[in-house]
This record gives structure tokens, sequence and C-alpha cells, in this order.
């Protein structure tokens, strides 16, 4: 069987270039390991309508909530400040399942042919070969995610390190839709998110998400400092979850899940060769300061379903917002992540100096002077 | 809460082959000395555990988050993903 077009993997990535090809009048087979879309892939998951928008109408985008107010705490052993930011722009929470489907349906409305429960093994030239036997493809988009075990076997890019890999892992609460609402002071479809930066058992990364009936909490923490101080990513997230107990009290597990988070990739793996194209996390393209990876697999996927060559891809890539975005946030989240003790005690002894009128606290930070303006100057340059 | 418990929440289709294999279990002993094996640190699963001074794989509980291949030292884990969509399935993800 020949397609003009096979896409791997039905992702936020794969799911919009399938879309984009097949909007095109390209003939596509899009290709899912999974039972259904979703049914693999774990994120937190709040999402930005402005970079879903670039290829997707989204009018009937299946959210869960629309955050009115993210909470951002900076946490270390013993402090603890909260910053509320009331967001301008619109922002989502989503659960994948829902999202993949209904992307992945956009997909197939546009005419691609979506088919589940099968794994891609291998590619040879065109040809994409699956446990149920092969088909051939003029464009092959491999939008695999970060376990990228195809484009690693083609020679796209190496296997991540354990300090370019954070493990995510996050589990769902279930209630009720009114009490999600009256614990988080709720009304209708609003919602809240919490961002929470800790240096405490060590340097992560914590969420919390509401969903409609439901909410997601999660952490991550980088695999080598996982390893070299022996904590668990259970035990991570217990203590992560410790000071919110309240917030989940009386309410029921109904999910446990993980997934690595890749810190770096493109421009160092390569996008593209001959008429395969890589993608999303497979190619490493999470913003390490926000994690927002979706944004940036739909923003690929589509450029990758678009690109008429993989000359033009790659400069789409760099000119691409989304992505330069990423490609620029990682030399400061590699200054800022051993410093996170730092900024966790810099923000709360400035409040509380603030609030006490006293800021001789902040002496201490004096001498932090010089590190303070190089992440100054580099976050610099994560802005336009 | 207990990392059986919170498994016990997952919905699985068991695939008859294992996903998963120890290509030497020597190394893993050699690893388990001098590396205190990350696969049993870093796994969120509990898929991997010294049984009598063998490694044990309970591929059937991998929730196919990928960290164990990338912090094996040793490069000694075959890691592909279960077949014809078998394995865990999500429901919110
Ligand atoms: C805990 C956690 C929290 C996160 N929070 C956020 C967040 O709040 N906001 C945000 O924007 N991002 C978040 N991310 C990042 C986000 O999840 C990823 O960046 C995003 O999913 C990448 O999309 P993708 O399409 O590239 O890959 P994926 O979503 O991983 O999709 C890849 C697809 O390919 C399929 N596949 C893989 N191999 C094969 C094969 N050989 N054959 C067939 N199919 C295959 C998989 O089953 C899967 O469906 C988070 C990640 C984690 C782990
Ligand atoms: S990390 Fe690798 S070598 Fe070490 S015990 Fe685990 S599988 Fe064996
Ligand atoms: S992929 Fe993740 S869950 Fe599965 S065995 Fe490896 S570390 Fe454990």
């Amino acid at each position: 069987m020949k397609y003009d077009a096979i896409v791997i993997g039905a992702g936020p990535s794969g799911s919009a270039s399938a879309y984009t090809l097949a909007k095109n009048g390209y003939k596509v087979l899009l290709i899912e390991r999974g039972s259904e879309p979703g049914a693999k892939n774990v994120s937190g998951a709040m999402i930005r309508e402005s970079e879903i928008s670039k290829v997707f109408e989204t009018k009937d985008i299946p959210f869960e909530r629309i955050v009115k107010r993210v909470r951002l705490i900076f946490r270390s052993k013993d402090d603890e400040s909260e910053i509320i930011v009331k967001p301008k722009s619109k922002l989502y929470t989503i659960s994948r399942l829902k999202f993949d489907k209904w992307l992945a349906q956009r997909a197939e409305n546009a005419g691609a042919l979506l088919i589940t429960k099968t794994t891609v093994t291998g590619i040879e030239g065109n040809k994409v070969m699956t446990e149920r036997g092969s088909v051939e493809g003029d464009k092959i988009v491999i939008a695999e995610g970060a376990n990228a075990l195809l484009s690693m076997s083609l020679g796209f890019r190496r296997e991540l390190k354990n300090e370019e890999t954070v493990l995510g892992v996050k589990e769902v609460y279930a209630s009720t839709r009114n009490e999600v609402e009256k614990r988080f002071n709720l009304q209708g479809d609003e919602g809240e998110s919490w961002r929470i930066i800790s240096d405490y058992p060590l340097p992560s990364a914590g969420f919390i998400y509401t969903y409609k009936d439901s909410i997601a909490i999660g952490v991550g923490a980088r695999v080598d400092e996982i390893i070299t101080r022996g904590i668990r990513p259970f035990e991570l997230l217990d203590s992560f979850k410790m000071p919110y107990v309240e917030l989940v009290k009386g309410f029921s597990l109904r999910e446990y899940s993980a997934k690595i988070i890749p810190e770096n990739g493109f421009p160092s793996f390569k996008p593209c060769e001959g008429s395969v194209y890589v993608t999303g996390d497979a190619l490493g393209l999470v913003d390490p300061l926000t994690f927002d990876g979706i944004g940036p697999a739909i923003i690929s996927g589509y450029l990758a379903g678009k690109a008429e060559n993989c000359y033009s891809y790659s400069k789409m890539l760099f000119e691409a917002r989304e992505i330069s975005k990423v490609i620029k946030s990682r030399p400061l989240v590699k200054e800022l992540l051993p410093n996170i003790g730092l900024y966790s005690h810099l923000v709360n002894d400035f409040l509380t100096s603030w609030v006490e009128g006293d800021f001789s606290k902040l002496r201490y930070y004096k001498s932090s002077l010089g590190k303070l303006m190089k992440h100054l100057i580099l976050g610099l340059g994560v802005i336009e | 809460m207990r990392v059986e418990e919170r498994l016990y929440t997952l919905r699985y289709k068991r695939d008859e082959k294992p996903h998963l294999e120890i290509k030497d279990q020597q190394t893993c002993n050699k690893c388990h000395e001098t590396y205190k094996s990350p696969c049993i640190i870093v796994c969120p699963a509990n898929v991997y555990s010294f049984v009598e001074g063998k490694i044990i794989v309970s591929y059937e509980n991998c929730l196919e988050c990928g960290a164990c291949k990338i912090v094996c030292p040793f490069n000694n884990i075959i890691w592909k993903y279960p077949r014809y969509g078998l394995g865990i399935s999500l429901r919110y993800g």
C-alpha cells in the first residue's frame, strides 16, 4: 500500500502533521501504537490557545477548565511564598485522552486514515515497517514522542543523558465538579493552575491543575538528581504532595502515570533527512522553563507537514517563535536549576522583608549579585 | 501510599511477550555493587528488583515512561514497546 505521507504517532505533533498534510490534499496514514490516541500519553496539562489556534480551529476544543488564576509558589524546606497571576491570554487545562482524541479526529475529518494498536518498528527508505506489515510513503513524519526509539535507531538523535531528562510523575484525584469548585473557589468553567518550584527534597517543579471533576497533581525532577540522591519518583511525589493533602482529602485516586521530558534537542538533534521528518518531543522541543511541550509539538508537526524539503523545514523551525523560545531557554534553565534553592530563598526573603519593612535580610545575596546578573542577562535573551 | 496501590488504578492489557529484557545478568550484578542499580531507583512502577541475587523485571507493571533505558549505565536493557497497543492504557494522561 502506498501513501503520499505516513505520520508515526497520534500525539499532538503527529495529529497536527497529519491534519496539515490531509488538508493540503495528501493521502495520509496516521499510525498510533496505543489502543486510541492519547492512551499512552502523559502531560499536566495546561495549554495555550494562542499556540493551538495557529493550526486548529479551537472553537470546540475539549478543555477541562479555562485558567483564571495561576498560583506560582516558591518553596524551600522552611519557607514558602506565593504569587498569584491572572493570565491575560487564554489558557486551558486538558486531559490528554480527550485532547489527543480530538486532535486525531481533526486529522481524520480532513481525510487522514488513522490506524491504532499498531507500532512502527522500523523505516527503510520510504518503507515503514509495523508489526502488522509494511506500507510505503513519499513523506514520513516521525512524531513518536520523547522515548524516541525510531529517531534514535535511524541516527536523527542520540539517547538523552540523565542530566537532560526530567521524569514527571503524576496522580489524578477525582470527586465531583461541585467539590472541585468549592475547594478552589471557582465558578462554572473557571480553573486554577499551580506551579510550585521547590528545592526540597531535590530541585523540582510541580503542578496542580484543576480538571472538571478532578485534580491533577504532579512533579518533575531531573533524572540525575533522582539517581544521585536515591529518591524514588513516588517518594518525591509524596513529599511534594504533603503540604496539599487537604486539597485532595476525600477524593479518590484515579490514575498514576509517569513520563520522561526531554531538556535537550533541536538544533543538536537532526530534524530531517531526505523525506523523513522528526517533530515534537522526539526532537526535544519542550520549553524547559515552562514545560510547554504541546504547543511546540503542534507547531513543529504543522511545519513538517507543510515543508517542501528538509532545508525549508529546518529554516522554518528556527524562525518559529515557539521553537526558538525553547532553544533560547535551555542555557538559562541549565543555570537556574542548580540555583533553585537560591531563588526560592531570595523570593521568600524579598517578600518577607517587604512585608516587614526591613531589607537587611537581603544582605546575604550581595555575594550572589554576579550570578544573578548573569541569569538576568540570559533571561533577557529569552525575551525577543 | 504504596506503589502497588497506585498501580491498581491503571488499566493494563498484558503482552505475553515481555517488552523489556535484560541483556546480561552478570552486568546487573556488577552494576548493583558499583552503581546501586539506577533502574531500580528511577522506575516509578517498581518494575526492577533483585530477588536472590538476580534482577527480576516485572514488565507487566511498566508505565512506559522511558526512564530506565536512559539511566542504565551499561545500556543493558532491551527496551521495546508492547505489541498491538497492549501494555498500559491511560484514562486521563
Ligand atoms: C508530567 C508531564 C507534564 C507536562 N505538562 C505539560 C503542560 O502542562 N503543557 C504542555 O504543553 N506540555 C506538557 N508536557 C509536555 C508534553 O506532554 C509533550 O511535550 C507533548 O506530549 C509532546 O507531544 P508529541 O506529539 O511530540 O509526543 P507524544 O505526546 O508523546 O505523542 C507521541 C505519540 O506517538 C506514539 N508512538 C510512539 N512510538 C510509536 C511507534 N513506534 N509507532 C506508533 N506510534 C508510536 C505514542 O503512543 C504517542 O501517542 C508535560 C509532560 C509531562 C511528562
Ligand atoms: S541499571 Fe542496567 S545494568 Fe544496572 S541493574 Fe539496571 S538493568 Fe542492570
Ligand atoms: S519504562 Fe519507566 S515504568 Fe517502565 S520499567 Fe522503565 S522506568 Fe519503569
